[in-house]
């Protein structure tokens, strides 16, 4: 694999153990993939499949029972690789006593810029984050939303080369996951590298260039998003305001090249795309409640 | 408060090499053990690693950031005081707005009350820092794992060592911001509370201390005087017109050393005594018995005899020598002048005789109770050094504190730490008793065995238990152990100066404080090690 | 429970804090201060007098303390009690005193532990100290430790004898009571007490004996309550202390050479105290109530009412009086209180004084001149003195028996006998008091050990 590769994981194995050594599970097995610079790299797979205890032995919370790891050219329990890394934990761990500014300050003195430099970096972070009004109110006070833009603007004080990220959405609004979208994308196009894990398919689909998929600690997928897409052998036809006939005839000419009809039915949208339509709509019609279904029925045709 | 002033300042040199010994013997088994942990873990690359580990250690130990330590402390310093730590001065406040009532005793005499008073305000502050202290110290890093806080620092580039040590700084703020609060109020509240009367005992009297040899009524040396049935053998008695005396040898009498005596307004050199008497007989029941002083030049044996005095005990009897001597000479009978200085001291050395002066009465004595008395401090001067040992003490607890609890979580430090004060504050004279032999005990399975066969420790070790080699061990290791224990347990009671405040001394820097400061630090390097080391060889995230 | 929605949980719970509330309030409940009002325990509390309030005043740190000790208040006050003896040992006073205050505060109705560290500050604290004065400081400390007892445990008998025990026989009778009852009118810390005596102990500026009476007399009052005993003497003996007291005072002001009319009116106060009040209080015996002080219809009318013999009442009254020693105190007063013995020891007392002074005799010139008392010498005081005394001694033959009575006379004999060794002159073959003399040979040496004593301060 490529010599600059900001992350190298070979081999890698995590046994949990019991109190009296004996193996109890085998979170990660055998795992070992490349990360290159400038990419977003998905981590994908259901709860418990060994995404975050990757993470996590990534940054030397834990320790690898075998395999090596090397991260920005360092072993992962160095703890001088830290500078150019951001992390931002899956739930957003920090002192709940402190308020926004000193906590961006806090982890500014952690990477030891001067005092000039934390303090536009901090004003840098929270515009960005858009916690402005709340800068100075603790975090104890803070929403769940709020708290997860503070652990982003804490993860990219120092400016970093690799971001890692757990969950970045999990907690969020669907406005907030947009921009938590938006914002991944914007750190690609510095030039970061961002590695991400996630269970919500539609969130590493929309900004991830590679992604890996872990099951029961091992890796099942690993390649280019569109083309882990793109290999899917389905066409999906969507249409509104078709008749019944209209449909059978569509069957019929499917029938006719040979293809098979799965499913025809009268699905809603997803859940996202209905929330983000109806905040859109009511911001540009305010006082409107309601959209009456027949406006909106469609008939969504799967076929093969 | 009469007792326990007899210490003698500690050897440095001494010290340093026990603390090198046991520190360097600690060293090796640690770094022992850690080989055979990593090889057993690493198998063929757990030697590299070790050395990796311990090269990395060293280098995170000594190359640490000011900045992200203080940024540390003061995150400490921010979270006790936003968690209502500070609330403790609820309780101090409490306390002294009441304490007036508890002690204040118009029926006692004023100068006991004093002391009542001082311990009073010291024993308080001592009680409140260390709950503050030890609960603080070892919650702080459990907590921070527990809530995972510690990652999002871990995952900056910080040493482990940074954060122990800035733990550890932190608290040591906070203790410190309580202590200075309370003691301040303590000194104000003492001010206040002290009877007019005896406002003018609060000073720290500095006193030099000799060495102290006895001769017996025959007049011969001896190493100790007459024990008269006292309890607590601390004092030794001399007979009352007789040939016994008490020869105190004081080293270092310079001019100096004088003050002026506010009777003759001039300079003299003052000579306070605690002795104890002790009675035969009724003899004059209103009066109290008398001492005497003999001033001796230890080279030319010049001899300058003084008035007698009367001695009233648990009280400060104080005697002014003038500089210029005039005395009668048994020998020339004539009255002779004699200089302080110049006739009586040589080198320095000055020996001052003490007698009973009554027919058949005892006086008791022991070292600390005749000394040279140089201008009185401040009682400032003592309270706050009794202040520091206070703070000492908090800072050991809070080193402590979060040593244990890089390896352990909050609750188990907590008992942990306890359990190390209550040893250490209460039982360590004990376990010196008992490795000494002073307490009869045995050894432990031994001690079992007679307790099963209902035998004290002074019925004959039975026949059975002498032979048998392994009982034999077995105590022996136990012994070693409780050796170990008790050179590795700190001995809190070190940190106690209050003794000297309430009676109103100052704090001997030699004697007290020193130790205290040198034993903390000793604590603190292997403390420092030892929390980094568990703190990086440990997973955080592991439940 | 999970089925009901959330409104109906809450109304379970409050049903089910209503229902546990009921034996809470039944058992618990404080009393209004009524007689009968408030839960079952107040009403226990009451019926037994277990509250804090009916056993003493309360102190409101000794209550806080042992709330916030919760039940560990026993192992506090061992630690203390520990502490206190090391300070002890280590001679540390001051705090010996806080801690036995402490120790008070975690135990204030613990009647043992008052009596104890009572003792301990006026016996032993006190011995430890040199200076006469610091002593009495240490006895009043005691006396106002046991005071304090008796306030907060208004119902222990044995806290007010003990109070009356130290300002009595301590301060009366020890070594230094030469100085104890003069520090009592007079305390010695006269920056505090400007001469007078100390108000904690003695508000009236009284004897000793007086103030050691009142409090015995306390004692007895609190004694006869109804359920309430003492454990500590013989309830006959326990209730004489009164009286005895007053026979205290009136030898103590005889010993001070006070033969005026307070010391008459003294012996007469305890003649009456002893017949009049204590011997006519009523003691149970096997053979039910006796009288100490009786005339032949009480017995009569005592043996009737319990349907005894008067042999048998006579029998148990006669055992009595014995244990008290009744009929000595009983003579002794009466004796005491006639002029005859007053004279008798004031002219012993007077030859004692002029045999310290060394006067011996009576000058031949003042003889010659037929001169008065104030020209007498110790011997012709002690002459007189030992007559009168061998006249009362006949008039009450009962004395001949006592101690007190026979160590006079020995004495007085010895100090004659030693004024003609003395001068070399050889001792006359009779004399007064002499059956006395020749029946206690066996006494002399103790005699010998007293007279020395009187002569060497």
């Amino acid at each position: 694999m490529s010599e600059n590769a900001v992350i190298e994981i070979r081999n890698l194995t995590k046994i949990y153990r019991d109190f009296w050594g004996r193996p109890k599970v085998r979170a990660v097995n055998s795992l070992s993939l490349d990360v290159k610079p400038g990419e977003v790299f998905g981590l994908l797979g259901p709860n418990g499949s060994g995404k975050t205890t990757t993470i996590k032995m990534l940054l030397g919370l834990l320790f690898p029972s075998e395999g090596d790891i090397r991260i920005l050219g360092k072993p992962a329990t160095d703890v001088a690789k830290n500078e150019h890394i951001g992390y931002l934990p899956e739930e957003s761990y920090l002192y709940r006593f402190l308020n926004a500014e000193e906590t961006l300050d806090f982890y500014g003195r952690l990477f030891d810029m001067t005092s000039a430099e934390r303090k536009q970096r901090t004003d840098e972070l929270i515009k960005m984050v858009g916690l402005d009004k709340a800068r100075r109110r603790q975090l104890k006070e803070y929403s769940k939303g709020m708290t997860r833009r503070i652990g982003l603007a804490q993860a990219l004080i120092n400016n970093p080369k690799l971001v890692l990220l757990d969950e970045p959405t999990s907690g969020l609004d669907p406005i907030g996951t947009r921009e938590m979208k938006d914002l991944i994308i914007k750190l690609k196009e510095e030039g970061k590298t961002v590695v991400m894990c996630s269970h919500l398919l539609a969130d590493v689909q929309d900004v991830c260039d590679r992604i890996a998929i872990l099951y029961n600690g091992e890796l099942k997928q690993l390649g280019m998003v569109d083309e882990l897409l793109a290999s899917q052998d389905k066409t999906q036809i969507v249409s509104s305001s078709l008749s019944d006939e209209a449909v059978d005839e569509i069957k019929a000419v499917i029938a006719k090249h040979n293809g098979t009809v799965q499913e025809v039915t009268n699905p809603t949208t997803s859940l996202e795309e209905l929330f983000l339509q109806t905040v859109a709509e009511s911001q540009a019609r305010p006082g409107q409640r309601f959209v009456a279904e027949s406006e909106k029925a469609a008939n969504t045709t799967t076929v093969d | 408060m009469n007792l326990n002033f007899d210490k003698q300042p500690i050897d440095i040199l001494q010290a340093l090499a026990n603390w090198g010994l046991i520190f360097g013997v600690l060293v090796c088994i640690g770094l022992a053990i850690a080989l055979i942990m990593s090889v057993a873990n690493n198998k063929k690359k757990g030697v590299s690693r070790f050395f990796e580990n311990l090269g990395e250690g060293l280098r995170d130990l000594f190359g640490m950031s000011l900045k992200r330590l203080g940024a540390i402390a003061n995150l400490t310093l921010k979270e006790a005081i936003r968690r209502k730590a500070l609330l403790v001065f609820v309780v101090f406040a409490v306390l002294f707005m009441f304490g007036g009532w508890f002690l204040s005793d118009t029926n006692n005499r004023a100068e006991l009350q004093l002391s009542v008073y001082v311990s009073f305000v010291l024993t308080a502050i001592g009680w409140l820092i260390f709950p503050v202290a030890l609960i603080l110290a070892c919650w702080g890093i459990p907590e921070d794992i527990r809530l995972r806080s510690l990652h999002t620092v871990v995952t900056k580039p910080v040493k482990r060592s940074e954060i122990v040590l800035g733990r550890i700084l932190g608290f040591i703020g906070v203790g410190t911001i309580v202590v200075g609060i309370m003691s301040v109020l303590g000194y104000v509240w003492i001010l206040r509370q002290v009877p007019e009367e005896v406002q003018s005992r609060l000073v720290a009297r500095v006193p030099v201390y000799g060495s102290l040899n006895f001769r017996d009524r025959e007049g011969e040396d001896s190493e100790a005087g007459v024990n008269t049935g006292d309890i607590n053998p601390y004092r030794s008695y001399i007979e009352g017109a007789s040939k016994a005396r008490a020869k105190w040898t004081f080293d270092g009498v310079s001019p100096g050393v004088l003050q002026t005596d506010p009777e003759t307004g001039e300079a003299a050199l003052l000579v306070e005594n605690s002795f104890q008497a002790f009675r035969t007989h009724k003899g004059v029941i209103d009066e109290v018995l008398h001492g005497q002083y003999t001033l001796v030049n230890p080279e030319t044996d010049l001899r300058v005899q003084l008035p007698q005095f009367p001695i009233y005990e648990f009280r400060q009897n104080l005697a002014w020598i003038p500089r210029e001597l005039i005395y009668y000479n048994e020998e020339t009978k004539e009255t002779e002048t004699k200089d302080l200085f110049d006739d009586m001291v040589s080198d320095g050395k000055l020996i001052v005789e003490a007698r009973c002066v009554d027919v058949g009465q005892f006086l008791g004595m022991a070292r600390p109770d005749l000394f040279l008395r140089l201008p009185d401090r401040p009682f400032a001067s003592s309270f706050f050094k009794s202040v520091f040992g206070i703070w000492l003490m908090m800072v050991l607890i809070v080193v402590l504190g979060v040593t244990a609890s890089t390896f352990v979580k909050g609750p188990v430090a907590t008992i942990l730490l306890f359990t190390l004060i209550l040893v250490g504050t209460g039982f360590n004279q004990f376990m010196d008793d008992i490795l000494s032999g002073e307490v009869r005990g045995a050894g432990l399975v031994e001690s079992g065995i007679r307790i099963l066969n209902h035998g004290n420790p002074i019925v004959e070790k039975p026949e059975s238990l002498e032979e048998s080699a392994a009982v034999q061990g077995v105590d022996q290791a136990f012994t070693g152990m409780l050796w170990g224990v008790s050179h590795i347990i700190p001995n809190f009671n070190m940190f106690s100066f209050k003794a000297y405040t309430a009676s109103g001394f100052d704090v001997p820097m030699k004697v007290a404080v020193l130790p205290a400061l040198l034993m903390v630090i000793g604590f603190f390097i292997p403390c420092l090690m030892l929390g980094y080391f568990s703190l990086k060889l440990r997973e955080l995230e592991a439940k | 429970m999970s089925q009901l929605d959330s409104k109906s949980r809450k109304l379970v719970y409050f049903a089910g804090i209503v229902v546990l509330s009921i034996p809470i309030i039944f058992l618990g409940m404080p009393s209004r201060g009524a007689e009968g009002s408030g839960g079952k325990l107040a009403q226990l509390r009451g019926e037994y007098d277990l509250g804090e309030a009916t056993l003493g005043k309360v102190d409101p740190s000794s209550a806080t303390m042992n709330l916030v000790l919760l039940g560990f208040r026993g192992v506090a006050s061992s630690m203390l009690w520990k502490q206190r003896i090391e300070q002890q040992e280590n001679k540390d006073w001051a705090g010996v005193k806080a801690t036995t205050e402490s120790i008070i505060l975690l135990q204030p109705h613990f009647l043992e532990v008052w009596r104890f560290q009572g003792w301990n500050l006026a016996f032993n604290v006190s011995a430890e100290w040199d200076d006469v004065r610091d002593r009495y400081y240490w006895v009043k400390e005691g006396a106002k430790f046991y005071q304090e007892g008796t306030v907060r445990n208004s119902k222990f008998p044995e806290l007010y004898w003990d109070t009356a025990r130290v300002i009595g026989s301590k301060v009366g009778n020890s070594d230094e009571k030469r100085y104890f009852r003069k520090y009592f009118l007079n305390d010695p810390d006269e920056e505090t007490f400007g001469g007078g005596a100390d108000p904690d102990i003695n508000p009236n500026g009284i004897d000793n004996y007086l103030v050691a009476q009142d409090w015995y007399q306390q004692a007895n009052d609190v004694e006869i309550m109804p359920g309430i005993d003492q454990h500590i003497l013989m309830r006959m003996i326990f209730r004489s202390y009164p009286a005895r007291s007053q026979f205290d005072y009136a030898k103590a002001l005889q010993d001070e050479g006070l033969f005026n009319e307070e010391g008459h009116a003294a012996w007469e106060k305890a003649y009456d105290m002893w017949t009049t009040k204590f011997g006519r209080e009523v003691f149970i015996t096997p053979a039910g109530g006796v009288r100490l002080e009786f005339t032949d219809k009480d017995l009569e009318e005592l043996a009737a009412e319990d349907g005894v013999t008067v042999e048998e009442k006579q029998y148990w009254t006669d055992k009595y009086q014995k244990n008290v020693n009744y009929r000595y105190w009983r003579t002794l007063a009466s004796a005491e209180s006639e002029e005859a013995a007053r004279d008798a020891h004031r002219n012993i007392y007077d030859g004692k004084q002029l045999y310290r002074k060394q006067k011996f005799q009576q000058s031949e010139k003042d003889k010659e001149q037929g001169g008065g008392t104030e020209t007498w010498g110790a011997m012709e005081y002690f002459d007189q003195g030992m007559k009168q005394l061998e006249t009362l001694l006949r008039d009450y033959p009962d004395l001949k028996n006592e101690m007190a009575a026979v160590e006079e006379a020995m004495l007085a004999v010895m100090y004659w006998r030693n004024i003609y060794e003395l001068r070399g002159e050889a001792i006359p073959q009779t004399f007064p008091l002499q059956d006395i003399w020749e029946a206690n040979q066996g006494m002399v040496p103790e005699i010998q050990l007293q007279f020395q004593r009187e002569n060497t301060y």
